[in-house]
């Protein structure tokens, strides 16, 4: 018994750590890229950041598991999402709150909730990404279309439509072209041999290996290849017609959480411009705001052509297809 | 009296920190209103995937048990030039988290074929994790082929064959390890996701996590793990039922000498073959990731420096607990009937859950008011990592008590010694050998687990596996790669001290 009275006061010794100047951050924006400003925020506010990172191998969907199991004690303060499906799922489940931050007062409403339970900022694209080698005696694809062609079977990847960020692109062409025609082309892409890869960075690795001649996958991805020296190109597809898919980062407030006032102090500083500046650096996020310093080769909003979606029903177009989406894989 | 009341004071401790949990989560999921409904989910395609992994996973425990005991018998059991050397290198795969192998397994493939077609079925999947969890199988059967008594091969040697003898007695005197291995690889086999889920497999396992992760319906998740549990009881059952029949062992004691056999011609032969496996399971995965990240190894170690002291002490208080534990739940499912075996298969199911689900119970019941002295400080993954090894270490303790022989207890009985203290001085330094393959293997698994940690880690915090998966994510292969090859010398580097210590305790009471 004097073992275990002193194992419980090693314990209680434990949790008397009240610190009230914290912050919980759990995020599934990648480490190497979230990490860095979370340190910054600390350095500048004397705030200490106590973050919980996702990892690749559970689909980043760790950290929102997390989340909803915690939902009834909430540990963390603040989510920050790499996209806005994370997010509305927290929101359906009555897991945020909102919060309007008038930082954010210049980015578009298109990127914030209509309720204010997220808000949006530093956006990546869904873009498609090929061996320049392979692809050079066939026509370069401009609309995703073009990947169900006949010269393309067998060459094309895509990741896993049941997560990530995969998932929000079906969602979002489901919502555009109405059910019928995105399951024609889902149908067509799969007769066409289409290559099924565990994540976007599957996508990314197979291309550069060559085992195909390219594949969708998100901006950071690509762009991380072409500064590891691959011999790869990009395409924002569908620039003549329904336009590339646009997936800014969110974050969120969580209801009854203990460091409110932090979290706000948080939220506004990945919201400002300065935050967006140095994501655009670090892994070629596209700005928000307007008038953000980037880097030369970080393609602006401006000459994109975003597909015209609503953030929110595209989430519940994506609760719908799931189920067709698993069959889909498994098929 | 004394033991019987730390078993009693082990049980309920763990009952309430492990098994509460999880009997919470199961009756929040019962007391669902959609709970019938997700049992309708329930239905033949479930039961047809979960036979598949079944049958899969059977196939993976007996190529790697099969393998196991080529291997060991050659390495512990024959005077092979190098042989001590063949076992440290044959454990690598232990010590690099299965994910990380099978990236590296997949590149190595693609230089051969190409492709990622072969690799990416379940040949492949059979081919990666033998080769993962064959060092387990080599650990286990080495261990119980050490404590065979030389006197008894000695003696049969003299009436009939080697062949004989490896067939007849060798092979009938370690059944208990080859059945333990059988389980341990097929349990592992079935409950494990991120390899089948990398190479788009498709098995129950990843079924789960596509309800738990794509659709976020715990409930079905956790029902469907309720299968597997029922899997796990049914393996259980039929090992007791076979280890109730198993000889009794005589265990080669202190100052007996182990029996080696020679090889003749048969030498290269087995020389060759341990190379073969060694170069083709071991070293190939290996060196690709040498060639992979010899480049970035400063910058992985900065990355990787904050988390050592977390990771290792974190690490080696587990497995210290794991080991006790297991050692206290062995000592009294040896003596005890059948029906009082409650401890072992309460270990058994908790080893059964798979991670996710294990993390999800421990989240809902530790994340209150009450208790959050627990879950928020890392008491949360000892006690995880308690409830989710000590049945290995509890199997491997519990082989080495059946191989003592019964004559030795009963003699210390008649002289009057009291319980605890022939366990401290007869029993212990007997089973000492598999006590320390337990407490490394309870090591290994603690220093690299990674599905439950990620859920239970607290914030704030960190430990090496998180760290390189979530480094992982968009960091180039060089890093990872090269954070993969750190996390396995450090493990190695730690294993030779343990061995070092652990041989100079050993010396010190010959």
């Amino acid at each position: 018994m004097k073992y275990l009275s002193i194992v419980i006061l090693l314990f209680v010794m434990l949790s008397c750590n009240n610190d009230k100047n914290v912050v919980v951050v759990y995020t599934t924006v990648d480490q190497v890229f979230s990490e860095p400003i979370l340190k910054d925020f600390e350095k500048e506010t004397g705030i200490t950041v106590k973050s919980v990172f996702d990892a690749e191998e559970t689909k980043s969907t760790g950290v929102l598991n997390r989340l909803i199991a915690e939902k009834d004690n909430p540990l963390c303060d603040l989510f920050w999402s790499g996209d806005p499906v994370r997010t509305i799922v927290l929101k359906n489940k009555g897991i945020t709150e909102a919060y309007t931050s008038v930082v954010a007062k210049d980015i578009s409403t298109v990127f914030k909730d209509a309720e204010a339970h997220w808000t949006g900022f530093s956006a990546r694209a869904r873009v498609l990404i090929y061996n320049k080698e392979l692809l050079s005696q066939y026509p370069l694809p401009k609309s995703i279309f073009d990947l169900t062609a006949d010269t393309l079977k067998g060459k094309v990847a895509i990741a896993n439509p049941l997560f990530g960020t995969t998932t929000f692109h079906m969602a979002a062409l489901f919502s555009l072209l109405g059910d019928e025609k995105a399951k024609q082309f889902l149908g067509d892409l799969k007769n066409n041999n289409v290559v099924i890869a565990s994540s976007n960075g599957d996508v990314k690795k197979r291309v550069i290996q060559g085992e195909v001649f390219c594949g969708l996958t998100d901006t950071d991805d690509a762009f991380e290849a072409i500064k590891e020296g691959a011999n790869v190109g990009i395409v924002f597809l569908d620039q003549d017609g329904i336009g590339t898919l646009v997936m800014p980062n969110t974050v969120n407030l969580i209801q009854n959480s203990k460091h409110q006032e932090n979290a706000k102090k948080l939220m506004d500083y990945l919201l400002s411009k300065n935050t967006e500046a140095k994501l655009a650096k670090s892994c070629a996020q596209m700005p928000l705001h307007k008038g953000v310093d980037t880097p030369t080769d970080v393609p602006s909003l401006d000459h994109i052509i975003p597909m015209d979606i609503d953030y929110q029903k595209t989430a519940q177009k994506l609760e719908e297809i799931q189920l067709y989406l698993k069959d889909w894989v498994e098929d | 009296m004394k033991t019987n009341f730390l078993y009693k004071v082990t049980f309920v401790l763990f009952s309430v920190f492990v098994l509460l949990p999880i009997l919470y989560t199961l009756f929040s999921v019962f007391l669902e209103e959609s709970f019938l409904d997700n049992l309708r989910l329930i239905n033949s395609s479930t039961f047809l995937l979960l036979f598949r992994s079944i049958a899969i996973s059977s196939l993976i425990a007996f190529l790697s048990t099969g393998l196991g005991v080529l291997l060991a018998f050659l390495l512990y059991k024959t005077k092979l030039s190098f042989r001590k050397g063949f076992r440290l290198l044959l454990l690598i795969p232990l010590f690099v988290s299965p994910y990380i192998l099978a990236v590296a397994w997949k590149d190595v493939l693609y230089l051969f074929f190409e492709n990622h077609t072969f690799i990416a079925s379940y040949k492949g999947l059979v081919l990666i994790l033998t080769s993962i969890f064959t060092p387990l199988s080599i650990l286990i059967i080495g261990s119980a082929l050490s404590n065979i008594n030389s006197q008894i091969e000695e003696s049969a040697l003299l009436i009939v064959s080697p062949r004989t003898v490896m067939f007849r007695i060798i092979l009938p005197l370690i059944k208990p390890a080859l059945i333990s291995s059988f389980v341990l690889v097929f349990i592992f086999s079935i409950s494990e996701f991120t390899v089948p889920s990398y190479l788009g497999v498709k098995v129950f396992t990843t079924e789960i996590f596509t309800q738990f992760s794509a659709f976020y319906n715990h409930a079905l998740a956790v029902i469907q793990s309720a299968l597997l549990i029922l899997i796990s009881i049914f393996l259980l059952f039929s090992e007791g039922k076979y280890l109730s029949e198993a000889a009794f062992l005589s265990i080669g004691t202190k100052g007996n000498q182990q029996k080696f056999h020679e090889l003749g011609r048969f030498k290269i032969v087995a020389l060759i073959f341990l190379l073969a496996y060694l170069f083709s399971s071991v070293l190939m995965p290996y060196f690709m990731l040498v060639f992979q990240g010899m480049n970035d190894l400063g910058k992985a170690f900065d990355l990787l420096k904050p988390t050592i002291f977390n990771s290792v002490f974190l690490a080696l208080g587990s497995s210290v607990l794991i080991v006790l534990v297991g050692f206290i739940v062995a000592y009294f499912s040896v003596k005890a009937s059948k029906l009082k075996k409650i401890f072992d298969w309460i270990l058994l199911i908790v080893f059964a859950i798979p991670s996710i689900i294990l993390g999800i119970s421990f989240i809902k019941f530790y994340n209150q008011s009450a208790l959050s002295f627990i879950y928020t400080s890392y008491a949360i993954i000892v006690i995880a990592y308690i409830g989710k090894f000590t049945f290995i270490a509890s199997k491997l303790i519990s082989n080495a008590i059946r191989q003592v022989p019964k004559s030795l207890n009963e003699q210390a009985i008649l002289i009057g010694i009291s319980p605890l203290k022939r366990i401290r001085k007869i029993l212990i330094p007997i089973i000492a050998p598999s006590l320390f393959v337990a407490f490394v293997i309870s090591f290994i698994f603690s220093f690299s687990e990674l599905s439950l940690t990620m859920m239970l880690y607290p914030p704030g915090t960190e430990i090496m596996p998180i760290k390189v998966f979530t480094i992982m994510a968009n960091a180039p292969q060089s890093l990872v790669s090269a954070m993969s090859l750190i996390v396995f010398s450090i493990t190695l580097l730690l294993i030779v001290i343990f061995h070092l210590v652990y041989q100079k305790i050993k010396n010190t009471n010959v």
